[in-house]
């Protein structure tokens, strides 16, 4: 048996978010497709986690609405969002001393009460999460005594006990290597194409966003500048606006995802 | 081109493994007992097996702590003479001396050890930071100084609690007014905390000073903290407020422990964060005020009490009963120490829990690696 979603839509309508007296994005219109891996990528201070936080409530729009099915989530109650909406904020960190699995049982809060802590289903998705994640034999290790890639599955899995069937992660990958980085984004793809839910992720990296994203989101100084399949969105001139440098743009061989070769810094522009 | 059909992410599914497991019987997780039904859909309490040592424990230790403050003294009395002076036998003297003179003191001891504790491992939690308790932050000076106003007669006259309880909030609101921005987070909080707390230490030294020597007297329990010259009715309001104050703790219990990962995770997990720290914040700030109101800004039972309970219990929880335990535990041994240490001469409380929660206090601040509680 395997669990399949059916994600409601997410949706802002002229998003316009703050920090402090720093207006960061202003006017965003973005639609995240159903069941699909959605990168938001962008140049630093873009407003690329603004628009995530936007979209996980943490903070408040100054105006504009996100749409949860259609409905304002700023209405919605906490404990019902959080059986809808799983996020991993940047940089998670957990209690000293807690195991993987305990950490995973977290994820079942919203779906627990204060007379109902542990059921038979809670007991069924913790061991689910475990081998979603490929954490089984990790299980009962402290998530201090593991490697990034490892610790961040473990937060991943915990999302994944929360059984929603849309799921943020900011910058997943930001502070891992290579190889704890393609664990990571197997790991989501397989929760996207394998279970439907609908995964949005704040990347940094555009290449990763190109080899692992459905769809892409760039945004620059607050603003959309493009979105849709990287094969359609990413080209040498969103390159050049987004990060002020040139590239080859190639395509590859064996996943058909765009590439990006010979970066090189953009010339000034003429006066 | 869909990235679904793509051959060279085949190999992940060998390793994730998305299979729903089939149902299985119910657990419970390791290290807990389940109270409850067989599948767990209507009632299921969770109980953790090392909690309930721990608490056990300490109320073991709490316990004979007790028939030792109640045997020790001026006067030493038998324990078993002590046991049965507390049903009322035995001769009239130690009855009098078991019932009216140590047993209030006790009682009052107890209490506040436990309300400094509870209040400071709320505000830990909430601060995510084990120096942000109410004394160090300065709750408990705000409290004094209102109640050493009362006391000294400087215009309002009001019962000490009432007069604590507004110097605890008006610290509160000073300490998170001036950390605005930063919320409950980081040290700005905390030395705004640290400021408004030595402006309120400031204003009773000169209260004291501007008054006759017999006041001053009669006001300097307030300064150090002692269980000396507490009102009777202050313990009462402590006893309902503490009683009332756990039970409300309790119920926040799931909360606190969810609080101590970050802000964006407690809402990810579907905590409504500012009610619950608001909720968080006033519990302690009250409890504070109760206990300040009867014993004084006794320094350090709020940091230490919180830390034994951490120290003996595993990281799935937040400790609100070994904390409140051990607050006990603590304010009742320094108190027996300072009415024995030097008799005839009795040291307050509060120098006695310094003495002992400075050096703690360094030591907290030379492993900065741990100062998340």
């Amino acid at each position: 048996m395997k669990e399949v979603y059916n994600p409601p839509t997410l949706a802002t309508k002229a998003l316009g978010m703050s920090y402090g007296p720093r207006r960061v994005i202003h006017g965003l219109d973005v639609e995240l497709p159903t069941g699909k891996v959605t990168a938001i990528v962008g140049p630093n201070g873009c407003g690329k986690s603004t628009l995530l936080a936007g979209l996980a409530r943490l903070h408040k729009p100054d105006d504009g609405t996100v749409l949860l099915d259609g409905a304002d989530i700023q209405n919605l109650p906490s404990r019902k969002l959080a059986t809808q909406l799983a996020l991993l904020p940047q940089e998670a960190v957990a209690p000293e001393g807690l195991t993987v699995t305990e950490l995973i049982r977290f994820g079942r809060q919203p779906h627990q009460g204060w007379l109902r802590q542990w059921s038979a289903e809670d007991q069924r998705v913790v061991q689910h999460a475990l081998g979603a994640a490929g954490l089984k034999n990790l299980a009962e290790r402290p998530i201090d005594a593991l490697s990034g890639g490892q610790r961040q599955r473990a937060w991943i899995a915990m999302t994944i006990a929360q059984q929603t069937p849309l799921l943020l992660l900011d910058e997943p990958t930001s502070a891992l290597d290579l190889g704890h980085q393609i664990e990571v984004f197997e790991l989501v793809r397989h929760l996207a194409c394998d279970h439907g839910r609908t995964v949005v992720m704040v990347l940094h990296d555009l290449a990763s966003a190109c080899r692992y994203a459905d769809h892409i989101i760039a945004m620059c100084d607050g603003q959309i500048v493009d979105q849709g399949a990287p094969e359609d969105v990413v080209t040498p001139a969103l390159v050049r606006k987004l990060y002020q440098v040139e590239c080859t743009l190639l395509t590859d061989p064996d996943t058909g995802s765009p590439l990006l070769a010979n970066v090189r810094r953009a010339a000034p522009e003429p006066a | 081109m869909l990235k679904q059909d793509n051959a060279s992410l085949a190999p992940k599914k060998a390793m994730f493994n998305g299979a729903m497991p089939a149902a299985s019987p119910l657990r419970a997780p390791d290290g807990y007992w389940r109270l409850g039904d067989r599948d767990g859909t209507g009632l299921s309490l969770l109980i953790e097996k090392r909690s309930v040592g721990v608490n056990m424990l300490l109320a073991v230790a709490l316990l004979l702590a007790s028939v030792a403050y109640l045997s020790l003294g001026t006067t030493a009395l038998d324990p078993r003479a002590v046991i049965q002076a507390l049903a009322g036998q035995g001769d009239m003297m130690t009855v009098f001396m078991v019932q009216e003179l140590r047993l209030p003191r006790l009682v009052a001891g107890c209490l506040t050890g436990g309300a400094f504790a509870l209040a400071g491992i709320l505000m830990q939690t909430l601060a995510r930071n084990r120096l942000a308790t109410p004394g160090i932050i300065g709750i408990d000076n705000g409290a004094t100084a209102f109640a050493v106003a009362s006391v000294v007669g400087m215009g309002v006259s009001l019962a000490p609690s009432a007069m604590a309880l507004t110097g605890a909030v008006t610290a509160a609101v000073l300490t998170f007014g001036l950390a605005t921005g930063s919320g409950t987070q980081g040290y700005r909080f905390i030395i705004a905390g640290i400021g408004v707390g030595a402006v309120f230490g400031a204003v009773t030294q000169l209260m004291l000073a501007r008054v006759g020597i017999d006041t001053a007297n009669a006001a300097y329990p307030w300064t150090v903290g002692s269980l000396n010259a507490r009102s009777g009715g202050s313990v009462q309001l402590l006893g309902i407020g503490l009683a009332v104050g756990f039970v409300l703790a309790f119920g926040l219990a799931r909360s606190l422990t969810i609080l101590r990962f970050s802000e964006a995770t407690a809402r990810g997990l579907g905590v409504s964060v500012n009610a619950r720290r608001f909720q968080i914040l006033m519990l302690s700030v009250v409890l504070t005020a109760l206990a300040v109101a009867v014993a004084g800004p006794v320094g350090m039972v709020g940091l230490i009490g919180p830390e034994i309970a951490r120290a003996l219990s595993t990281p799935r929880h937040v400790p609100v009963l070994a904390a409140t335990l051990s607050g006990a535990l603590v304010m009742v041994l320094a108190d027996l120490l300072g009415r024995t240490m030097m008799a005839p001469i009795e040291l307050p409380v509060g120098i006695i829990t310094a003495i002992v929660g400075g050096p703690w206090l360094l030591w907290i601040l030379m492993r900065p690696q741990r100062s998340r509680p």
